[in-house]
């Protein structure tokens, strides 16, 4: 008997565009941007004034077991998204035996809130100020913690914080756990809330965009801070087929990585990033001919930009523009460790569909990237295999490979 | 897991070549071992947490084993496991050429749960207080959760898998089940594997604040009187491998790596005082190593002198074990060492190995009674048999369990 075989059976999200699965595709394929000056704190002294934040976002109509207010934002958007895609997926939880139901996410931050609240009030006035609490509910452990504790799921429970690849790290840990009997459901994926370290940090990287972001354009000028959620339910086909569950896609296998090369730029030849691919490929057991569509990690920064396409180049050849591969960070900017799992989420509704989202905001081809990067407007190509890439702080690189299931 | 999946499976025996140890008590396997054999505690008044009681290092010297180059970026926590790795990577010759460009097929899993949270906050701290502008940006590497292992795989070359795994007190634990399915799946050949955490204001404040720090810095895990625990730090990591990688490359396999077990109590953040998740983990551990409770012939707690936590662990103990557990023997080395929090299950599982080899549990510090019911001793305890049992349950509701065997071909 082979591994199981995985499928994803709910799509939960809360992003800068839109929340929900039917809203967030409409949008997404529709090419809208979230990107807008930041909101929740004052950037005036940064060197940067826009981000990706998710309007509107109301935590009580999403948490509803647990305080609401016991737990930071990242919590919040992931067990949102997660109510989303338990409702989406119409599993009885209470038809899975207990403890084979488990939760699997990604972070690149945790829950820095509690972090600037601590360093507020010791400025404003003392340490000892500070509300109790504070660091007991910043471990990034708190986020599968709190979605386990408002569902009941007594399963494996685990935070991956590899960084912005971290949402295909718990997506390709939850497939692990379900293909190889470990467990018979997973809510799996990644958040991060908007917060100010991040954004100080990318910003004095001189990393972040002026006006918008552009990924493989000439004229590229750098990422966009983002916050959101994508969470998914996987389960194993047999299970999925046995309680007549809708199934989007299949998960077919990932590949990971590391450059050791440089904490925060990629190796020159994306050397990792192409291992990552081809590994993916070989567990899926697919080639490059089979592959109709590359969700990139494209932040729209010259250098990730200009790696990724010699990566593609490296691994396709000839064919390589022929590969669509399109980066919706053009239009959600970089939700960091949800990227990642939102973007799997789109390729999941790619090769569900037959449609693939564009590269927004694309004005001038950069012949260093030569690549078809779905410019502007979305396209129907009704591919059965894509990859998700994901490139991350620490040179990790994570690559998810997603099939249309058959 | 049912045997039928499991059974079926290509499934390599995944052994153990090598350790690496840094911790408050000694560092470097034989002064680790010393130390915890003649029941040394390292739990003092620590000068860094304005004399509050840790198990903190002390000032240290990282350049005998990391050298000078680079170094000074790297902040506590990651010189700890940069440290701890370095010696595992040379215990079991896998030390990569630096001029070299290092093994694609070598990586790392490191359990961690408040990371470099002293950095995070230092950063942020000098960006609010100096202004943006003053922000160093060469630091905000060592702001992302995953900087330490990051930087420990460009120290020492490790370009396969690097994760960082963040399941509270469980950490070591949850990362050294993850680095035995990537070898089983051939995903790597060699893989470092166990979890670091660093003693700093920041951790020992939200650790306070979680109900887990004793009032007194008197730490007596099980023990009658326990109140609370103290922090700890350091780094443990195992390298790991398969069997036939491993004697391919004239290496003695020194333990395997069998059954885990892992799974969350999802009562929000709090142990389970009905022991219902801790003692799953323990059976979900022993069924994944085919083998009944009665071949356990030792125990590594996770026992951390919390009242509601040792408390749990006792009841998960006597769950599974029944009327033996007063037989079998206990080591809870958090007596010795603190809760080293994202280290302390790698911890264990390195005193584990020790003890499977000497056929004999390490004291338990400082030890003077227990209501548990639980076989602890002050003095080391024989014992004989093949395989041992390591706990690591997390006051957030995260519980872990690990069976490993002393290697037999």
């Amino acid at each position: 008997m082979a591994y199981q075989r995985v499928v994803i059976t709910g799509i939960g999200v809360i992003s800068p565009i839109a929340s929900g699965k039917d809203e967030f595709w409409k949008e997404l394929l529709a090419g809208k941007s979230g990107v807008r000056p930041v909101q929740s704190f004052d950037s005036t002294a940064y060197a940067a004034h826009i981000g990706g934040e998710v309007p509107g976002f109301d935590p009580s109509a999403h948490v509803k077991k647990l305080p609401f207010d016991s737990m930071g934002r990242a919590s919040q958007l992931a067990i949102g998204a997660a109510r989303m895609a338990l409702l989406d997926s119409g599993i009885d939880l209470d038809s899975i035996a207990p403890r084979r139901a488990g939760v699997a996410m990604g972070t690149t931050s945790g829950e820095p809130i509690y972090v600037e609240q601590y360093n507020d009030i010791s400025k404003a006035s003392s340490p000892a100020d500070v509300p109790a609490e504070v660091f007991a509910r910043y471990p990034c452990h708190v986020m599968p913690a709190h979605v386990a504790s408002e569902f009941g799921l007594h399963g494996s429970a685990s935070m991956i914080p590899n960084a912005c690849a971290a949402g295909n790290f718990a997506i390709g840990h939850a497939f692990d756990l379900l293909r190889t009997g470990r467990a018979d459901f997973m809510v799996a994926g990644g958040a991060d809330a908007f917060s100010r370290i991040p954004y100080l940090g990318f910003a004095r990287l001189g990393a972040i965009a002026p006006v918008k972001c552009q990924p493989f354009d000439k004229n590229r000028k750098g990422m966009v801070p983002a916050e959101g959620a994508g969470m998914l339910t996987l389960e194993t086909l047999q299970q999925a087929k046995a309680r007549g569950a809708k199934i989007y896609a299949e998960i077919l296998g990932y590949g990971v990585t590391c450059d050791a090369h440089h904490m925060t730029s990629a190796h020159s030849q994306g050397e990792g990033g192409v291992r990552a691919m081809v590994a993916a490929m070989k567990e899926a057991g697919v080639n490059t001919a089979d592959i109709g569509y590359i969700s990139a990690h494209g932040t729209g920064t010259p250098t990730n930009d200009r790696i990724e396409s010699i990566a593609a180049h490296t691994l396709f050849g000839e064919r390589a523009p022929l590969v669509p591969m399109s980066s919706i960070k053009s239009m959600l900017g970089h939700t960091m460790g949800a990227a990642s799992a939102i973007e799997a989420i789109a390729c999941a509704l790619a090769v569900q569909t037959g449609w693939i989202p564009p590269t927004i905001n694309h004005e001038e081809p950069d012949p260093d990237c030569g690549l078809d990067i779905v410019p502007n407007v979305c396209r129907k190509v009704d591919p059965r295999v894509v990859l998700n890439n994901a490139y991350a702080f620490g040179g990790n690189n994570a690559c998810l490979c997603v099939g249309r299931y058959e | 897991m049912p045997v039928s999946v499991w059974g079926a499976m290509n499934n390599p025996r995944i052994v153990v070549t090598g350790a690496g140890v840094i911790s408050a008590i000694g560092t470097g396997l034989a002064d680790f071992t010393t130390a915890l054999w003649a029941g040394k505690s390292g739990i003092a008044a620590s000068e860094r947490l304005g004399g509050s009681a840790a198990g903190d290092i002390g000032d240290f010297n990282p350049a005998p084993w990391l050298g000078n180059k680079g170094v000074r970026i790297l902040d506590r926590g990651t010189r700890l496991l940069c440290i701890a790795s370095q010696m595992a990577l040379a215990e079991t010759r896998l030390l990569q050429d630096p001029a070299g460009n290092g093994d694609p097929d070598l990586g790392m899993f490191s359990g961690t749960m408040f990371g470099g949270i002293h950095s995070i906050t230092a950063f942020d701290w000098v960006g609010q207080t100096d202004g943006p502008s003053l922000v160093s940006p060469m630091e905000f590497p060592n702001t992302v959760i995953n900087a330490p292992a990051g930087q420990a795989a460009i120290k020492h070359k490790l370009r396969a898998v690097n994760s960082t795994v963040c399941c509270g007190l469980s950490s070591g634990l949850y990362a050294i089940d993850n680095a035995a399915w990537f070898l089983r799946f051939g995903r790597a050949k060699y893989l470092l594997a166990g979890g670091m955490e660093e003693v700093c204001e920041e951790s020992a404040l939200g650790f306070s604040t979680m109900g887990l720090a004793s009032p007194t810095g008197n730490v007596q895990p099980f023990g009658t009187a326990r109140n609370g625990t103290a922090p700890g730090e350091g780094s443990a990591m195992w390298m790991l491998e398969t069997e036939e990688t491993a004697k391919g490359r004239g290496m003695l396999p020194l333990f395997e790596v069998l059954g885990f077990g892992g799974g969350h109590d999802a009562l929000g953040l709090t142990y389970n005082r009905h022991a219902e998740g801790a003692t799953a983990a323990i059976q979900q551990a022993l069924e994944m190593s085919a083998i009944s409770a009665d071949a356990i012939a030792c125990v590594i707690a996770s026992a951390n002198g919390s009242p509601v936590g040792d408390e749990m662990e006792a009841r998960a103990l006597r769950n599974v074990f029944g009327d033996r557990i007063s037989t079998i023997p206990v080591c809870a080395p958090k007596a010795s060492l603190g809760e080293a929090m994202g280290a302390s299950g790698a911890m264990a599982a390195v005193i584990a190995g020790l003890a499977l080899d000497k056929q004999e549990l390490p004291p338990t510090a400082g030890f003077s009674g227990t209501d548990t019911g639980l076989r602890l001793s002050a003095m080391p305890q024989a014992f004989a048999g093949e395989y041992a049992l390591i706990n690591a349950f997390s006051c957030d509701g995260n519980n872990a369990a690990l069976v490993i065997r002393k290697w037999t071909n």
